[in-house]
């Protein structure tokens, strides 16, 4: 294979044959993954078969209405939070991907500010929003519409609005990821060629952007298939989720092997859920639709079957489409062209103000007298400010979550960097398995994880230590950098790069002129996502943490728990302030990288 | 080649040392401490003010608390794994017996100081057993929003809970088996000393009926006080101390009615191989100090059961405690034991197969 390669630069190693076999860049995530991910897992199936006969326990789950009902129940509200994201999501991503300059850039933070903003947090807003003396309510009395407060909380509603809400902002970034990638001449050139703006949507962006809005559809389901937070706080004792049994089980001496049981009953029902989507729709949608095989112009790279057979297959679902969603377009294009415009705002702004609304009622209820979350508040302080500030523990708390996310970051860039050039740059077969091993952490049920990696902990000693936190959210982290990185590194031509090597570069050189330079942002937003997902990351950290280490997020679910004051929305705004200060400070950055 | 190699050989080493470091931290980090369970909340910075901050100051002995409301599940994974974190834990009066064998230790009472070898000479024998001794009483009680219900339209018994027609307004409920049982019978005319065992059947049919009225099944301690104080609810079963500090501390529009109420007992325990277990029975005297007890119960009236604290107590005070005479004549003598005993169908605990009948209701 590399003969050809060798006529040119016979000497040194030559720099096709590395990049021909990077599969050992590989490793350090395989075994950081097989130690701390799939060993665990593995553990955790042991136990939940250990009874008296290896069904025993499974038996139970299923013998029991209480728990088959409540997988069911957990489906519909997944695949209901799912389509709502999808219908919303959508029209959000377009908005941003139309709007420029100063409202682009405010738009997309109002999507991505309450990503760094924990859960619990934004669930939490949502509880006043939505009770009986919260603003809504005191609006609804104003205008006239009710003449006494409605029962908004503890319902399915309220558990669809509050998960919806708060996955919101993965949809709309699945989306606006494939929107992004768009050629703006295709949609020109259907324009050219004739097509009205129903066509050009229908014919060219809805087929592109499909990629986006299925990998976002799939990571929503999923995702919300092991929420239990969100439902614990807003929903009514009918809207019990299938992991709430799970951390309801975790309070009972007797239940070891019944609660593994349970762990991983919601494991593979998750896992099929993938299995079955992934079967008809390619696994590539979990990271994002970008297909690995076909980017590089070598003939052997088609190696897994699915990327082959997906052309075919999208060609009948266009079909299918087309006879059902034509018509109904051809009826709506009968409507004034600015109509598609004002849908697209209309529902966008509905979306950026749930997104942002919460998080300024937040704000507001920091300044409160009371020692209760009651809005509006019924005097103003500073008190719970006073109280952040002099509490040590709050600050401890906030120093450790920092320096594990540091820390967990460093490690997600170091392998899934590593881990992204092996999959993208080499030949190896199976890359389909392979990166679905690597990105897989991402679906499996954060619950699931931490009460199997408990066991873990323990055993070596790692629990409520920085590095085994930090270790422990890089399983989290890991697939993010996977993800970003691998996009980066696939829109790098690989012929300046063996360009480079040809006229005689060292690999190293190739690395630190061509194909780091061009992946830099890549890497910056992947660095960045991952520091995220470790600062806010509570469900992990509940199983793994102790004592003498408190996290940010675990602290906030403490006073969630024990006592309900403005503590939590003084955090929450410091974060704001926080993350609205970070994206101030990483502009110039950005734009250079941009650029460049 | 072997750059890009070394770089993440080099990187990989430098995840590990971070992973070995990591580990190694605590090991040195355990001299002057005790790690010990916390309840949190109104309740927490009362012990961290009456109780840890004067004691560290007297002993050198720096407290870590870590909050949790339910530590049992925890002490036995960390004791079956040889890896206990924790020096002092709050446990179920049935837990002293369900992880007594496994993952207690005997407590030598014999090395607790003077003060506190009298404060518990003068306690019943049964609550200081040789793997835990109550510290605390809790009560659970009807609690009720006055702006709505007040003087004589006050409810005084489960069966005005269950009254909607007399008592109209929402009502907020434990999520739990224990406690809601016992209140749908009495409900439903069971005489209270009639209640063990539980007719769960019989409950649960009663639970139906108030079950539409129920805006809230809660599950932690803060969540009965602010549904009322939010005016979800107008009437709740509730945890006692909290109603009670709100009642003393902010003056908010709640009280509660003690009959038919319901008291019991958190012991506290050291898990086996606790890491530092000469602080922590040093903890344990401190906290068992008669006068102390007493001063802690003006910040919140949850008591420690003696009657030399209850002497040492204001009766002003002292009327909101859980085991103030007057309020355990009118409450329950509720039975841990029947909650820890095994269940109908043998598979677990009759805690464990009430929680899952009533979760099958609720889910309905």
């Amino acid at each position: 294979m590399s003969v050809a390669a060798a006529d040119y630069a016979p000497p040194a190693t030559p720099f096709s044959e590395r990049l021909k076999n990077p599969a050992w860049l590989l490793v350090p995530a395989a075994v950081f993954l097989a130690f701390i991910y799939l060993l665990p897992v593995i553990d955790l199936v042991r136990i939940s078969m250990s009874g008296s006969t290896p069904w025993v326990h499974f038996e139970r789950v299923f013998a029991v209405p209480l728990y088959w009902e409540a997988l069911v129940r957990t489906m519909q509200i997944s695949l209901t939070v799912a389509f709502l994201c999808l219908v919303f999501g959508y029209p959000t991503a377009l908005l941003i991907h139309r709007s420029r300059g100063i409202t682009q850039m405010l738009i997309a933070t109002a999507i991505i500010l309450p990503y760094f903003i924990a859960i619990l947090i934004r669930t939490y807003a949502w509880m006043v929003l939505l009770g009986r003396n919260g603003p809504i309510n005191k609006l609804l009395q104003w205008l006239g519409i009710l003449d006494e407060p409605a029962q908004l909380l503890f319902n399915r509603g309220s558990v669809l609005l509050g998960m919806t809400a708060v996955l919101l902002p993965l949809m709309v970034l699945s989306i606006y990821s494939s929107v992004s990638r768009l050629d703006p001449g295709l949609t020109r050139a259907a324009q050219a060629s004739g097509a009205g703006p129903i066509a050009t949507f229908w014919r060219v962006l809805l087929p592109l952007t499909a990629p986006g809005m299925g990998a976002g559809f799939l990571l929503v389901f999923v995702t919300a298939l092991g929420f239990f937070i969100t439902p614990t706080l807003l929903g009514g004792p009918g809207d019990q989720m299938f992991a709430m049994h799970i951390t309801q089980q975790a309070d009972f001496v007797s239940s070891e092997g019944f609660l593994q049981a349970l762990a991983v009953v919601l494991l593979v029902i998750t896992l099929v859920v993938v299995a079955v989507a992934g079967r008809f729709l390619g696994f590539e949608f979990i990271w994002g639709g970008g297909k690995l095989t076909e980017v590089h112009d070598e003939p052997k790279d088609s190696v897994d079957g699915t990327t082959v057979n997906t052309a075919p297959r999208r060609t009948f679902a266009m079909i299918v489409a087309d006879a059902i969603g034509w018509p109904i377009l051809r009826v709506l294009s009968a409507l004034p062209g600015w109509t598609g415009t004002l849908t697209v705002r209309a529902m966008g702004g509905f979306v950026i103000a749930a997104l942002i609304v919460p998080i300024i009622v937040v704000m507001i209820i920091s300044f409160s007298k009371a020692s209760f979350l009651t809005f509006p508040p019924p005097g103003w302080s500073f008190r719970w400010y006073e109280k952040f500030f002099t509490d040590s523990q709050w600050i401890a708390a906030f120093t450790s979550s920092l320096t594990i996310a540091v820390i967990s970051s460093a490690m997600a860039v170091t392998l899934g960097g590593c881990a992204a050039m092996g999959i993208v740059r080499s030949t190896i077969k199976g890359k389909t398995i392979l990166m679905l091993l690597l990105v897989s952490p991402v679906i499996v049920p954060p619950v699931v994880l931490g009460l199997s990696l408990y066991s873990l902990f323990l055993r070596f000693d790692l629990v409520g230590t920085i590095g085994g936190l930090a270790a422990a959210h890089a399983i989290g982290g890991l697939p993010i950098v996977v993800v970003i990185v691998a996009a980066a590194l696939q829109g790098v031509d690989t012929r300046l790069e063996q360009a480079a090597s040809v006229h005689g570069a060292s690999p190293l050189t190739v690395f630190r002129t061509v194909t780091l330079p061009a992946i830099a942002p890549g890497l910056a937003a992947a660095a960045f996502f991952a520091f995220l997902h470790s600062f806010d990351e509570l469900v992990l950290s509940l199983f793994l943490s102790s004592a003498n280490l408190q996290t940010l997020p675990l602290r906030l679910w403490a006073d969630v728990n024990y006592q309900l004051n403005p503590v939590l929305a003084v955090v929450s705004t410091l974060e704001v302030l926080l993350v609205v200060g970070g994206i101030i400070l990483s502009r110039p950055v950005l734009a250079r990288s941009r650029a460049a | 080649m072997t750059i890009l190699l070394r770089r993440s050989l080099l990187a990989a080493s430098i995840a590990v040392t971070a992973l070995t470091a990591g580990a190694v931290g605590p090991v040195w980090a355990q001299s002057k401490e005790v790690i010990m369970q916390d309840p949190g909340g109104a309740y927490g910075e009362a012990l961290r003010e009456v109780m840890f901050d004067p004691f560290e100051k007297e002993t050198g002995i720096k407290v870590v608390t870590v909050q949790e409301a339910r530590s049992g599940p925890r002490i036995k994974a960390q004791v079956e794994a040889g890896r206990t974190e924790w020096d002092q834990v709050f446990i179920f009066d049935q837990e002293t017996k369900l992880l007594g064998d496994c993952c207690l230790e005997q407590i030598d009472y014999s090395k607790l100081d003077e003060s506190a070898q009298k404060t518990l000479a003068s306690m019943p024998e049964n609550l200081r057993r040789p793997n835990g001794v109550a510290l605390q009483v809790i009560g659970i009680g009807l609690a009720f929003n006055t702006e709505k219900f007040d003087g004589d339209a006050a409810p005084q018994n489960w069966a005005d809970f269950w009254n909607i027609e007399k008592f109209p307004g929402n009502r907020c409920l434990p999520a739990w088996p224990r406690f809601v049982f016992e209140a749908a019978l009495m409900a439903d005319g069971v005489a209270k000393e009639d209640l063990y065992p539980v007719d769960m059947e019989r409950a649960l049919k009663k639970i139906a009926e108030i079950k539409p009225h129920v805006s809230k099944w809660w599950t932690t301690s803060a969540q009965a006080p602010q549904l009322l104080l939010d005016g979800e609810a107008d009437m709740c079963m509730a945890y006692t101390g909290r109603i009670n500090s709100l009642v003393m501390n902010e003056g908010a529009p709640v009280d509660l009615n003690w009959n038919q109420g319901f008291v019991y007992y958190d012991f506290f325990s050291i898990p086996k191989g606790a890491p530092n277990m000469e602080n922590s029975l040093k903890l344990l005297s401190w906290r068992l100090d008669a006068e102390r007890a007493a001063e802690l119960t003006t910040q919140y009236p949850v008591a420690l059961p003696s009657p030399l604290v209850f002497e040492a107590a204001d009766p002003e005070v002292s009327r909101l405690w859980a085991n103030n005479p007057e309020n355990l004549a009118k409450a329950v003598e509720w039975s841990p034991e029947f909650w820890g005993a095994p269940s109908p169908d043998g598979r677990s605990t009759n805690e464990e197969y009430g929680q899952e009948k009533l979760n099958a209701l609720l889910a309905q």
